[in-house]
């Protein structure tokens, strides 16, 4: 069955916010909660958390749109409404009476063969549907979703014995394609996987920590980056989720688990964290939390808490060896440290680590689900196991037994072997059993990474690679550091557009870095400015020109397939391609000015043309101008590809992968549409008004820098944005080729990368990675 | 001469351009739907009406195609009363208004509307398509001085300080708070409806404004200045129409004229202090009229700025007591070509309730130029 329509019973945060995603995925969407007492609006709860989300950042919708599919009422009132949905998700408080009586509600009104799920994320299944009608335990499971729900790819499912499979198979479909989650089937037991591992991680980690007195800030920085977990570290991430929430959890896990469960070794009481509670210190929603933000005479200043004291001081911002050291040595180096928050970090991973271990099979069959479900729900960079696999499994094995810890059967079973292997260019992981099975990827994922174990490039550089990804299609993948675009990739770009003339079909853009680019080398471009080597700036600039247009103008289509950032010349590639197959969390803009230049690789001249050629626009020569002023101006980024779109940056054709494992097939499926009869397009000519319009742009300039909106510097940048869209000195009643418009973009860019000012921010951005405000 | 009275006034609410209540509102329904209303309440026979002249700064977009004439037909005109679209920037509505007495004077007509419109929501300022003259910046840039420098040029060569602006402004807020508590702004207002309800009333006006708030408030044209957006005027949406016609008009058709044009007059002046324009042109329209300053009972003097209308007052030697007595235009808004109708139509309108001999309705202008007008009880 096809899921049209949905309601979600809850509007608190993940209620909200699981219907905000439900809206991304362009399902329209009810959101009821209950009518508080004498309540003048009976919507109020509803309307209430819409009115939040909208102010929310990160945002939970990716458009205006959305926000509009999202329709608040009440279980009062509106209930009969609910036999219009497919999908009924109840997302209220953890109390198994009240779940049960909105069951019974729900079943009079529902639709048959509608789909309930609960997203509870501590009481068990079996529990949820005692004593409910076989009609309801038959259309009912579990879906467990992260929070915030559109950011974060994890979506647990637990099926009961009496679930129907299609409607298990309904909810997965729609949760992977639709929604974007990767979806993990999950056992029904105790906090499924993520909050098993994740909390028992969590408890650990605090109190080991109290234990140490460990200072916060160092817990963070070694539980961070060194074992690539996110920078919020643990302390950072308690203080997000909310301190007040992590006594619930652990209670319930404390009452389900049984008494042998290793979490209840860690499940001490925290007094501080109580008196905490207590006091409103519940977090960043409350007045602070492990960190705070207190407001200054010199601006807000991070401080954090002392675990002995219980009192605040200014956060240090500390420097470890043993994170130093993890850098090139990896975790075990890290590990391998005597100083105390490495010592401490061992203990907590040697904990949850072995614990994680101990849970296969009793909480998933296999290890796949478990590293899924702690990358995608915890945004950890590796699973328990390929950490485990970055440790090394027999070395990890060795220290538990040298301190006396019992060593959990997969461990053993693992050997002198890792979790995870490739035979035959093929990813197999180990078994329960024993011995390796293949990693299978769901119908319609291709995965880069998949491609890459199994065969060798078509062409490489140290920049970037070109790979075949079968039925004559070709992807170029960026491989430089952070996808920095320089002369290599420009160089194997310009090889790539041959090679795929002569022996494919289609070209498609894409990586699986987490971010498409953040745009040029801009270190290289430095380094030539302070050296002076003006005509290799310049040949840069126009070599960039040229090989982009070339990719426009190719006798074959170009998709280009951005996830994350695809900023600067990562946007502009994008630009260029014959069309864009996007994943939806695509954050796409022309930030040039941010270091003192202006698009030089056809974005000025592209998005010129995009909003000139747009039919949607008001009349007259000005609107686009301005519009792409104000865009490139003010380096204004999409927030969502759907944001991208009416940006310009994404056209009305363009596609949207709401999975981002889904994102290179879709974009291979993309291209071979394009295949059959494809014309290029032909050059654009454009009339642009001239001095005229320069003038005009320039006026307002005047009004953002005395009033103290624009630098100095800012207005000399945007000053030279304005000849590049006005067109120089055209006149209206001419057309302005594409070519010229080009010149005036290189010359624009070789004007600014001369003065002083733009150096500086440029080194600026280099050594903070923030942008100059001179 | 003929006598020329101003034999009725209404206008729109004025809303915050953008988020308030009209920015979905077309101007030229709005100015149709005022219109209209006018006719009702004077019982003006409509076929008796020359033409509709419409003040419109920016017309274009929604407010082109000579919006007067559409207007006409959206307010069920008479095919009959022709239509015509003045630009004087701020001054339009003013200026049509001198247009039809200008006209009654050459036998062209004994009943005018003339009416102001602008929808600072749905055509910009500065319209669509700003394409102003390379040759004319390099000649004489201050034909281009935006109007938030012009309020901080007016502000140094006059010395009005930041207190004295924010003074002003809180009193202004005050006097048209009280003038809404008091009802007497509804008399005034034509209710539009708006997806099924009805907007009765302004909504610029803050009451609650203080002296501490507008000192809090950053300075919205130039970081060395004195001036903020709590001492300008706001963007704003607006329609306003008045009906002008002779006394003996008035008479035979049982209408009630409000007050008399007594003089009209426009000057120029330097661009960069444009504020100052009301100085100029009230002059002349006081040496005209054959009377001073002092003689002046009721003035409507736009706020386009506080600076500059504190500038004009005290250039002027007006009383400040007979300046805008239900409040001006930085609580009222300012919907540009709207603006000169409204105040015309309130001096006379003031002038009845106070029984004023001497009333002057005057404004700046941007580019340089004042607009006054002079009017004179009807006894």
């Amino acid at each position: 069955m096809t899921i049209r329509q949905a309601a979600v019973i809850g509007a608190g945060v993940m209620g909200s916010g699981i219907a905000a995603q439900i809206a991304n995925a362009g399902v329209p969407v009810r959101l009821l909660d209950i009518v508080p007492q004498g309540a003048a609006d009976r919507n109020v709860l509803a309307k209430g958390a819409l009115e939040r989300m909208a102010k929310a950042d990160p945002a939970p919708f990716m458009s205006q749109r959305a926000m509009r599919l999202v329709t608040p009422g009440n279980l009062e009132d509106d209930l009969a409404e609910l036999t219009e949905a497919d999908w009924i998700v109840e997302v209220i408080v953890e109390n198994l009476a009240l779940k049960q009586d909105l069951y019974r509600k729900l079943e009079a009104v529902r639709r048959p063969g509608s789909i309930v799920s609960s997203n509870t994320s501590t009481l068990p299944l079996a529990q949820l549907t005692e004593g409910l009608p076989e009609s309801f335990a038959r259309d009912f499971l579990i879906t467990h979703f992260f929070n915030p729900p559109r950011y974060l790819r994890l979506l647990e499912v637990v099926a009961g014995a009496r679930t129907r499979p299609d409607a298990v198979a309904a909810i997965r479909a729609f949760g992977d394609q639709a929604l974007g989650k990767s979806v993990v089937r999950c056992k029904d037991t105790p906090g499924f996987i993520g909050n098993r591992i994740g909390v028992y991680w969590m408890q650990a980690a605090l109190v080991e920590a109290f234990a140490m007195n460990l200072p916060v800030e160092e817990a963070d920085l070694v539980m961070g980056r060194p074992l690539g977990i996110p920078k919020t570290g643990v302390f950072g991430l308690a203080d997000l989720v909310g301190l007040d929430l992590m006594p619930h959890v652990a209670a319930s896990l404390r009452a389900a688990l049984p008494a042998g469960d290793a979490f209840h070794e860690v499940d001490r009481p925290m007094p501080l964290v109580e008196r905490l509670i207590k006091d409103g210190y519940t977090g960043r929603k409350g007045k602070g939390g492990f960190y705070r933000l207190q407001k200054t005479a010199g601006g807000r200043v991070k401080e954090a808490l002392d675990l002995a004291s219980g009192e605040y001081h200014v956060a240090a911002k500390p420097r470890l060896e043993a994170v130093d050291a993890a850098k090139t040595g990896g975790p075990r180096a890290l590990f391998e440290s005597d100083e105390p928050a490495a010592q401490w970090a061992w203990r907590v991973m040697r904990g949850t680590l072995a614990y994680a271990a101990s849970l296969v099979p009793e909480i998933a069959d296999d290890i796949t689900a478990v590293d899924a479900a702690m990358r995608l729900g915890y945004a950890w960079k590796w699973g328990p196991f390929e950490l485990l696999d970055k440790i090394g499994p027999a070395w990890f094995r060795a220290r538990l037994e040298a301190e006396g810890l019992p060593v959990p059967p997969l461990l053993r079973q693992v050997g002198e072997g890792r979790f995870y292997r490739v035979e035959g260019g093929q990813l197999q992981h180990l078994t329960v059993p024993g011995g390796y099975a293949d990693v299978v990827r769901p119908d319609g994922v291709l995965l880069l990474e998949d491609v890459k174990r199994r065969a060798k490039p078509v062409l490489k550089n140290s920049s970037a690679s070109l790979w075949d990804i079968g039925d004559g299609v070709a992807c170029f993948e960026f491989t430089s550091k952070m996808n920095a675009l320089d002369p290599d990739t420009l160089e194997l770009l310009d090889k790539s557009i041959a090679a795929v003339k002569k022996d494919f079909k289609a070209l498609v853009i894409y990586n699986e870095g987490s971010n498409f680019s953040v745009g040029a080398n801009i270190g290289l471009a430095l380094f030539a400015a302070n050296a002076a080597v003006w005509p290799m700036v310049e040949d840069l600039v126009a070599k960039g020109q040229k090989v982009y247009r070339k990719l426009k103008h190719a006798p074959f289509p170009v998709v280009a397939a951005p996830s994350g950032m695809a900023l600067g010349g990562g946007c502009e590639i994008c630009l260029n391609a014959a069309a864009v197959q996007a994943h939806a969390e695509t954050y796409i803009g022309l930030v040039e000015v941010g270091v003192g230049v202006i698009p030089g690789w056809t974005g000025s001249t592209e998005m010129l043309t995009r909003w000139t050629q747009h039919k949607q626009r008001p009349g007259g020569p000005m609107p686009p101008i301005a519009k792409v002023f104000e865009l490139i101006g003010t380096a204004q980024v999409a927030k969502s590809a759907a944001e991208a779109k009416e940006m310009l940056f994404l056209r009305a054709g363009d596609g949207i992968t709401m999975n981002r494992d889904r994102l290179l097939a879709d974009a291979k499926a993309k291209a071979l549409s394009l295949v059959e009869g494809y014309q290029p397009p032909a050059p654009a000519e454009i009339a642009l008004p001239g001095p005229t319009a320069r003038l005009a742009l320039e006026m307002a300039l005047e009004g953002f820098r005395q009033s103290g909106k624009a630098t100095v510097h800012d207005e000399v940048v945007a000053k030279q944005l304005a000849v590049v869209l006005s067109g120089g000195c055209t006149d209206i009643t001419q057309t302005i080729t594409d070519e010229a418009l080009l010149k005036l973009e290189r010359d624009a860019f070789m004007t600014l990368i001369r003065t002083p000012a733009t150096l500086a921010r440029i080194e600026h951005m280099l050594d903070t990675g923030k942008p100059l405000r001179n | 001469m003929k006598n020329v009275v101003i034999a009725g006034y209404v206008r729109s609410p004025f809303h915050f351009a953008t988020k308030g209540a009209l920015a979905r509102v077309r101007p030229d329904e709005l100015a149709a739907r005022v219109v209209e209303a006018l006719v009702e309440r004077t019982g003006v026979p409509p076929e008796d009406l020359e033409d509709l002249l419409v003040g419109c700064a920016f017309p274009e977009g929604e407010q082109g195609f000579n919006v007067a004439r559409l207007i006409g037909f959206l307010a069920h005109l008479p095919l009959s009363v022709a239509g015509a679209t003045v630009n004087r920037f701020c001054g339009s509505s003013m200026q049509a208004i001198h247009m039809a007495a200008g006209a009654i004077q050459l036998d062209a007509g004994d009943a005018f509307i003339c009416a102001g419109i602008e929808s600072m929501s749905r055509v910009p300022m500065g319209g669509f398509n700003p394409m102003p003259s390379p040759k004319l910046m390099a000649d004489y840039p201050q034909a281009f001085v935006s109007m938030g420098v012009t309020a901080e040029n007016v502000a140094k060569a006059y010395q009005i300080s930041r207190a004295d602006q924010e003074a002003f402004a809180v009193l202004s807020q005050q006097k048209a708070a009280a003038a809404q508590a008091a009802g007497k702004l509804a008399g005034e207002i034509v209710p539009i409806e708006v997806g099924g309800a009805l907007v009765e009333q302004d909504g610029c006006i803050r009451a609650e404004t203080t002296k501490e708030t507008l000192a809090g408030l950053k300075l919205a044209f130039d970081q060395a200045g004195t001036v903020t957006a709590g001492t300008s005027s706001p963007l704003t949406d607006g329609a306003s129409a008045v009906l002008v016609c002779t006394e003996t008009y008035a008479e035979r058709r049982g209408l009630t004229p409000l007050a008399r044009i007594k003089s009209v007059a426009v000057a120029g002046c330097k661009a960069e202090i444009m504020g100052i324009g009301p100085v100029h042109a009230s002059k002349k329209a006081l040496a005209r009229a054959g009377i001073k300053s002092g003689d002046l009972e009721v003035v409507e003097l736009n706020e386009a700025f506080a600076s500059q209308a504190l500038a004009s007052i005290g250039d002027l030697g007006l009383d400040p007591a007979t300046v805008n007595l239900d409040g001006g235009a930085i609580a009222l808004g300012h919907p540009l070509g709207a603006t000169g109708a409204r105040i015309t139509g309130k001096a006379a309108q003031l002038m009845q309730r106070t029984g004023a001999r001497y009333g002057l309705a005057t404004q700046c202008i941007g580019g340089g130029q004042g607009i006054a007008t002079v009017l004179e009880a009807v006894r």
